[in-house]
């Protein structure tokens, strides 16, 4: 290995160490805050609006509730949806993806093909907001709309990719070999699919966790003492000229999951990409 | 032609084939778009289908939703005659899309108001921001993808690269925020409340939005150019520059930016979707009176006939700017119509 691509393996890693352990920071203390932090999430007091002090690290919001612990109880609400808003669509787009890409029905292929064309080119977040519009505000809803929407960009990388897969030597071989279709699919086409998409789902993580955020941020979220970062920065915005720390400690706590996402992603490519050159 | 005269065989195919070219290129260049033309035809009618029977989510019965829940069963039928809703499903889409052709897109089932009307009335304010973010976000890109470009120092590449990606993190919302809260409050360089529609008064509101919603274009536009960039440096045509000694206004232009153009463009053109989005956003907090805040206005009424009719402009309008930027993408680099 040359001394170059030695350093730049190294730096992979080391942007897959930092951001894991940025983002198990913050899971980590999502867990425990909640537990044995000073404060409950939902607990109002008459210290209204205080800025951030040895007391309330992160200041207090109009209802006197502690800020720091109400960030650090909607980790698992945010990081938790927005994970589910990735999940459940990589699934779907990649199996569906995968068998447009494998089947020989021309007119199966390019009916579902040009659908996954329509749904793509609504704007995302226009898209899921209608969406959400029309199911009804909440979690759950968020959850479904994004998967609704996003399983066509998963499937259209899927697509593409399972194309070129299913030319592949080891596929024939394995035809040839006499596996069951059920088994070629799953165990030699599927994985090698879903490595591109599973890519694509790591720089699709930061921007549905923004996008969760988004939508409570507009009202379409959780419903109120539920703390989550969005809905906090909606209620902090109205009164950021006087207490700034309302809305700003719950944008950086989505920067910071952001942040850990694109960091780690960014050293993956680094590493994935220095082991092609090989 | 004296070389065929000579001897008729191989060369004469060889001209043949080599004057062919250009003409063979047209064709696959007019194939190209005309398949493109067809496909988003198709997409458009997709987009069409899906926002018509985005009605069908909806747990209730809008029009009972309308009315309120004390409506009789008569005002109800009444009310679902008079929209149509009493037609079966494909009847119901047949209408909707011959009335899209004639700039109907239905009614309000609340004010009565056209959505067309609404739609018209606040789309400029909307598109103006779109513009203006996409110009901003061209003109910072440009110098920052070329000056990493040339510089050729690998801390710098670096540093960009982590930078975009982390910049990419950060949400649109948070960051109008804090703009409004440096620019608002901290120094009064943007007006609190309120709009002016005519052109150049309506910069003073519109400026800071189009910057914040600039910035989740600028880290993706300028990656693109960077490495479309690099690819043109790899170039013998600029090695050749630099020898010949080209102007450097010349240099930029002709030698690195132009061929380096094609894929920013069609970029752009996919990058709509995302500006839409981020403008209803920017729009929201900026109160500002474009068709995004009509839409969270409207989602918030459940007031379905134009959250249905705006979805479908966008969905038309990421349809159709798509289609010209691959347009674009042919006209600036021949070269993509053989691939």
């Amino acid at each position: 290995m040359s001394k170059k691509a030695k350093k730049i393996r190294v730096e992979g890693t080391l942007g897959v160490i930092i951001g894991a352990g940025m983002m198990g920071a913050l899971l980590l203390a999502g867990l425990l805050i909640p537990w044995f932090g000073k404060y409950d999430a939902n607990e109002i007091s008459e210290n209204q609006l205080m800025p951030p002090s040895s007391d309330n690290y992160f200041g207090t919001d109009m209802l006197g509730r502690d800020i720091f612990a109400r960030v650090f109880d909607a980790v698992f609400i945010d990081i938790g949806t927005a994970f589910a808003g990735v999940l459940i669509p990589l699934a779907v787009g990649t199996i569906i993806g995968t068998l447009l890409g494998i089947s020989r029905n021309r007119k199966v292929n390019s009916f579902i093909g040009s659908l996954i064309d329509g749904i793509n080119a609504f704007p995302f977040l226009i898209f899921v907001i209608a969406l959400v519009a029309f199911l009804g505000a909440g979690l759950g809803s968020i959850i479904l709309a994004l998967s609704l929407v996003n399983w066509a960009r998963y499937a259209r990388i899927a697509r593409t990719r399972a194309v070129v897969v299913n030319q592949q030597g080891y596929v024939e071989a394995a035809r040839t070999l006499g596996y069951k279709p059920s088994r070629i699919l799953f165990r030699h086409i599927i994985p090698n699919v879903s490595s591109e998409t599973r890519a694509y789902a790591l720089s699709d993580f930061i921007i549905v966790i923004i996008a969760v955020a988004a939508l409570s941020f507009l009202g379409l979220g959780v419903n109120p003492p539920q703390a989550e970062w969005g809905a906090m920065i909606k209620d902090g915005a109205n009164i950021i000229t006087l207490a700034w720390w309302a809305a700003v400690f719950p944008g950086l706590a989505i920067c910071w999951a952001g942040i850990s996402v694109a960091v780690f992603s960014e050293g993956l490519t680094k590493r994935i990409g220095e082991g092609n050159q090989q | 032609m004296a070389s065929s005269a000579i001897n008729p065989g191989a060369p004469a195919e060889e001209i043949s084939a080599e004057q062919k070219v250009p003409d063979k290129n047209r064709i696959a260049l007019r194939r190209t778009l005309f398949g493109r033309f067809i496909r988003s035809l198709v997409v458009a009618f997709w987009v069409m289908f899906i926002a018509f029977s985005l009605l069908r989510f909806s747990p209730g019965d809008p029009i009972r939703l309308a009315l309120g829940t004390d409506a009789t069963e008569e005002a109800v039928a009444e009310m679902k005659q008079k929209y149509g809703l009493d037609q079966s499903f494909f009847v119901q889409f047949y209408d909707y899309f011959t009335g899209v052709f004639s700039g109907d897109l239905g009614t309000s089932f609340f004010s009565q108001r056209e959505v067309t009307e609404v739609v018209a009335m606040h789309l400029p304010v909307t598109l103006m921001i779109i513009l203006l973010s996409m110009g901003a976000a061209v003109i910072i890109s440009i110098p920052i993808a070329l000056s990493v470009a040339l510089s050729r120092r690998p801390v710098i590449t670096y540093f960009f690269r982590t930078s975009t990606s982390i910049s990419l993190a950060i949400p649109g919302f948070f960051l109008a925020l804090l703009g409004l809260l440096l620019f608002g409050t901290v120094v009064t360089w943007v007006p609190a409340a309120g709009y002016e529609g005519n052109f150049p008064s309506n910069l003073k509101y519109l400026w800071l939005p189009a910057l914040v919603n600039c910035f989740s274009l600028v880290p993706i536009l300028s990656r693109v150019l960077h490495s479309s960039l690099m690819d043109t440096l790899g170039e013998e045509f600029v090695e050749t520059g630099v020898i010949r000694g080209v102007g450097k206004l010349k240099f930029y232009w002709s030698y690195m930016l132009r061929p380096s153009l094609a894929p920013t463009v069609v970029l752009v053109s996919y990058m709509v979707g995302i500006m839409i989005g981020g403008t209803v956003v920017m729009e929201m907090i900026f109160s500002l009176p474009g068709i995004g805040r009509e839409l969270i206005e409207a989602v918030s009424t459940r007031d379905y006939a134009i959250v249905q009719g705006i979805v479908m402009i966008f969905g038309l309008i990421v349809v159709f700017t798509s289609f010209i930027g691959d347009l674009l993408g042919y006209l600036l680099d021949r070269r993509v119509t053989l691939s």
